[in-house]
């Protein structure tokens, strides 16, 4: 396959058939938190995405140069140290988790500085991308999945469209409650229980694009 | 003032469990709970891991609480929990590694499992150590029961059964081993709970 339909094939696959909120059931906190209105759920994907795409890259980087078998950084410590380290692999987690505190840190400086509204609106959920676990899922999936560890246009494109499957879930969620807000909910029912039966429905959905797959 | 009666370790370890539930009240960790339910098996398991992570993050937390200040807290959280996370994730890889295969990366993420930094932040900090631990263990069992109420509910529409032990002339829902029928699940369960509880009240 050619290196366009190989893009077109992770795009289409991480965004719809795999989407990560309605298959893999990640950041279902900001799913379910701020999918009150459009114009927020929006704000939300657009910090969301930015953050996975440059945490996944530079996670790409990171094991590339000094974590993986052979990388330059651990062919130095076996050559000065006269040790023999296979790998620096066990501080993984670590490392990533330090790499997206870093990133949100910048979005939520960004926010705060040029779009004041937004910063008010998702309140506590701006600092709280850190631990959506979406964003260490993407990071750990490039880390694992040859396909991406071999290429670093494949890990930003499917970082990306990762963010953009994540807007595309929050966004349409956010859709179907400003409807369900007239709508007559039985009380039990009323708040998170409705939207986790709603996102059901969804993901029921979304099934159907894995007939794309083929 | 009931709650006042019982002493502070006590009263955290039971509310953990009942009234305030992480998977049916505070509706933290969502992730895992929607995720690792389609089983039971594999439901205990996750609670178990993250049950030791809890426990071990609040005692260290708790005991560095008089050095933690300010902005870096949440960092230190973060790192002390990926910390413990590492080795539970070594050790199922290396003595349950069909568990670990299953459960793939959802064991690292228990590190952004929001139960544990929620405990740190809102107990481990600012109590002493035993009400700490006693915290942990009550949310844990929380978390514990809360994921194996939705996992014997899946399983069972599931398979017709549980832990290998089926029900004759049952078709299995597939729909319920997927996504769809873990949101379902869960939010029927919570609807239940609510109504439940409602009903007490009265």
């Amino acid at each position: 396959m050619g290196v366009v339909t190989d893009i077109l094939f992770i795009a289409l696959a991480t965004a719809l058939i795999n989407n990560l909120v309605l298959t893999y059931f990640l950041g279902i906190c900001p799913f379910l938190g701020v999918s009150r209105r459009i114009d927020t759920a929006f704000g939300m994907g657009c910090a969301v995405t930015f953050v996975i795409t440059m945490s996944g890259t530079v996670t790409w980087l990171i094991s590339h140069f000094a974590l993986v078998k052979g990388s330059p950084l651990v062919e130095a410590i076996n050559r000065l140290a006269g040790a023999q380290v296979p790998d620096l692999l066990f501080l993984q987690y670590i490392i990533f988790i330090f790499v997206i505190a870093g990133m949100v840190q910048l979005v939520e400086m960004y926010v705060r500085r040029f779009a004041p509204a937004l910063y008010r609106a998702l309140g506590v959920y701006l600092p709280l991308i850190t631990t959506n676990c979406a964003i260490l899922f993407v990071c750990l999936t490039i880390a694992r999945e040859a396909r991406l560890t071999e290429s670093f246009l494949a890990a930003l494109v499917y970082s990306f469209f990762a963010g953009i499957g994540f807007t595309l879930a929050i966004v349409l969620m956010a859709g179907i409650r400003e409807q369900l807000e007239t709508a007559d909910v039985p009380a039990p029912l009323r708040g998170p229980a409705i939207t986790l039966i709603t996102a059901g429905l969804m993901a029921l959905a979304f099934m159907g694009f894995k007939g794309m797959a083929g | 003032m009931a709650e006042a009666s019982l002493p502070g370790a006590a009263r955290r370890f039971r509310y953990g469990i009942l009234d305030d539930n992480p998977v049916y009240r505070q509706l933290l960790g969502m992730c895992p709970t929607l995720a690792v339910t389609a089983s039971l098996g594999g439901a205990v398991t996750m609670a178990g891991a993250t049950a030791f992570v809890l426990v071990m993050a609040n005692i260290v937390v708790a005991l560095l609480r008089n050095r933690l200040k300010g902005h870096l807290r949440i960092l230190v959280f973060t790192l002390t929990i990926a910390a413990f996370v590492t080795v539970v994730d070594r050790f199922l890889a290396a003595y349950m590694f069909d568990m670990s295969r299953k459960l793939g990366k959802y064991v690292p993420l228990i590190i952004v499992n929001c139960i544990i930094i929620c405990r740190c932040e809102v107990c481990a900090s600012r109590q002493p150590l035993h009400v700490a631990i006693a915290d942990a263990f009550g949310q844990a069992f929380g978390f514990l029961f809360g994921l194996i109420s939705i996992a014997v509910v899946r399983e069972f529409l599931a398979t017709g059964g549980l832990l290998g032990w089926r029900l004759p002339g049952w078709v299995g829902w597939t729909v319920m081993k997927g996504p769809a029928g873990a949101f379902i699940t869960l939010g029927v369960l919570i609807g239940l709970v609510n109504w439940l509880s409602r009903r007490k009240r009265r």
